[in-house]
């Protein structure tokens, strides 16, 4: 048995931490969403303004859902937290910008390039929780509930004890964040199971079986 | 228990297996000097595909691979609801259609072959392929499914030529991985597909035996190796100490070997760490280039040729000791037993991942 316990929902207008408001964009400011988010919750991480967008979601969020649950940084060894991500559409935004430095702006741009991968923004999670354990991107054609609680559970049953879950739905018009924490032992929290997984992803335009 | 078989490969060095392993005995590299193929129209060594040109590439070489696959295992595995198929790929078709990559391949893949399942793309850096195999192993020792068919596949494009030029990370001879004259990395294409199961008896050919191994974080760098190579030493460790599996039995280790200065460098440091260098090692690099997201299938395909075959290949490019730690690079093909093979990959977002096959 093993349990969702804590959830983040970022979309185009409003983020939430266990279903509830924690944040509604500003249409009149002159920053982006996520940098809004990132002021307004007073974080301090430089870097964040380095990062590219699927890296600066996956870096509010799981921020976020720390905050809510302060035992996921203290509570584990250094390699029981995994992360199990997902999306699809890869790195998009991020190649297509990448392409347009090469293409119309002189030059190929070092720093978009080392973001044109997905996986990436694991990597800065792990290294702003110093977190060794195990990562994977998988790329789907839309959130499928039964492969992350699948595969988190495959993780649970192999060393890990905790997995932070995410689908990183970022595309010019839209955005469909949803990250997520499933524990193998828990006070608090729904079993995890597709149905549980889909009823807390579902408030979105996900489609889920 | 999960069994490992049916290697396919395509690669410049050949179409199917037995072309790439006869090009491997005889030290043949894929990798020539392209004219024009960097940013300011400079020539430079990759290793790509001859006469692989046009739209829908990616898609092309799934198929093919696909395809032989379906020759080696018994004909009802592919369609079955047991089966599902793993593709580890970092940028897919980016040349057809940037905004989705992976969608229109996969999709082609379940018509064409009558899949039952919706295929999961693996895309986590140069990891991706040694990843993608630990995930089948783990579905299948989850019994969540009985079959996995791993296909690596990635191309060169100008986008990743690009991207790694920005970097100063393509050597300017072909690449010399471990060497002390090593500059750096030499791009390639190329695709492999294995099946893994639970089900010994699907194989045309005797499979292996695959024990799942583990990844780990280096949590240091997005595009740099750790200094320490403590990513590599945790999934080594683990991928050793999960199955019971000590370094007396491991005859050989496949690196990575991309033949960057840190990169070499690092992985010297973590197998020093391990107390490994004193075991074999090559890295296939000099053979197929950097095939990123299919390299770890492509290296462990030929990992399976050398069990079966009874060789172990000569580290190609390297010459002379080329990092702090001296390992036991093969400088020659020599005809060994190999029972055991440790393979390991390190990429970029810090991921490092190991497995280990052996023979049955």
């Amino acid at each position: 048995m093993s349990f969702i316990t804590t959830y983040c929902h970022l979309t185009k207008d409003y983020c939430s931490v266990n279903g509830t408001i924690a944040g509604r964009r500003d249409p009149e400011s002159a920053d982006s969403w996520f940098k809004q988010i990132y002021k307004e919750k007073e974080f301090v991480y430089p870097k964040f303004y380095k990062m590219d967008i699927l890296s600066q979601a996956g870096f509010l969020a799981s921020e976020l859902i720390k905050r809510a649950n302060p035992e996921l940084v203290t509570r584990y060894k250094d390699d029981e937290v995994a992360m199990l991500f997902g999306n699809d559409n890869s790195s998009a935004e991020t190649d297509v910008r990448f392409r347009k430095s090469y293409q119309e702006n002189g030059a190929p741009s070092p720093s978009l390039f080392v973001y044109t991968l997905p996986n990436i923004v694991m990597g800065e999670i792990a290294i702003i929780n110093k977190w060794y354990g195990e990562n994977m991107f998988a790329v789907l054609p839309k959130f499928v509930s039964g492969f992350f609680v699948d595969y988190a559970q495959i993780l649970l049953a192999t060393g890990s004890k905790a997995v932070l879950c995410g689908w990183l739905g970022i595309k010019d018009k839209s955005t469909e964040v949803f990250l997520f924490l499933i524990e193998k032992q828990a006070a608090v929290g729904i079993p995890s199971n597709a149905d549980n997984l889909s009823a807390l992803a579902g408030n979105t335009s996900f489609t889920t079986d | 228990m999960a069994y490992i078989g049916a290697e396919v490969m395509i690669s410049p060095l050949g179409e199917t297996t037995e072309e790439n392993w006869l090009a491997l005995c005889e030290n043949r590299s894929g990798i020539s000097l392209v004219p024009d193929a960097g940013f300011d129209k400079e020539g430079l060594y990759l290793s790509k595909i001859p006469g692989l040109t046009g739209p829908a590439r990616f898609r092309g070489l799934l198929t093919r691979a696909l395809k032989q696959i379906s020759e080696k295992i018994d004909p009802a595995i592919l369609p079955s609801a047991r089966t599902i198929v793993l593709i580890s790929s970092t940028k897919g078709e980016l040349d057809g259609n940037i905004a989705d990559q992976f969608g229109e391949p996969a999709a082609a893949l379940i018509t064409e072959f009558h899949l039952a399942h919706q295929p999961i793309i693996v895309s986590n850096a140069c990891i991706s392929g040694v990843l993608a195999i630990n995930a089948a192993a783990n579905f299948i020792n989850a019994k969540i499914y009985d079959h996995v068919i791993v296909i690596g596949c990635d191309l060169i494009s100008d986008f990743v030529v690009y991207g790694f030029q920005s970097l100063f990370a393509i050597s300017d001879q072909p690449c010399m991985p471990f060497d002390a004259a090593r500059k750096g990395i030499s791009m390639g294409e190329g695709c492999a597909a294995v099946v893994v199961s639970s089900d010994r008896e699907i194989y045309k050919d005797q499979p292996l035996r695959l024990f799942s191994g583990a990844s780990a974080n280096d949590a240091n760098h997005i595009s740099g190796p750790s200094r320490t190579g403590e990513g590599l030493v945790r999934s080594t460790k683990k991928t050793m100490n999960n199955n019971g599996i000590t370094a007396s039995e491991i005859d050989f280790i496949c690196a990575h070997g991309t033949a960057t200065l840190y990169n070499d460098e690092m992985e010297s440091i973590a197998f020093d760490r391990l107390n490994l260098t004193h075991i074999p090692l090559n890295s296939l690099k000099g053979y197929f280039g950097h095939t990123l997201g299919a390299a770890g299938v492509i290296e462990t395909s030929v990992c399976m040729q050398m069990i079966r075959q009874g060789m172990l290949l000569k580290s190609l490019g390297f010459r002379e000791k080329g990092t702090s730690k001296e390992l036991n690079i093969v400088s020659a093909n020599k005809p060994a037993q190999i029972n055991t093979i440790l393979k390991t990959a390190s990429g970029f977002g810090g991921g490092n991942a190991a497995l280990i096959i052996r023979k049955i």
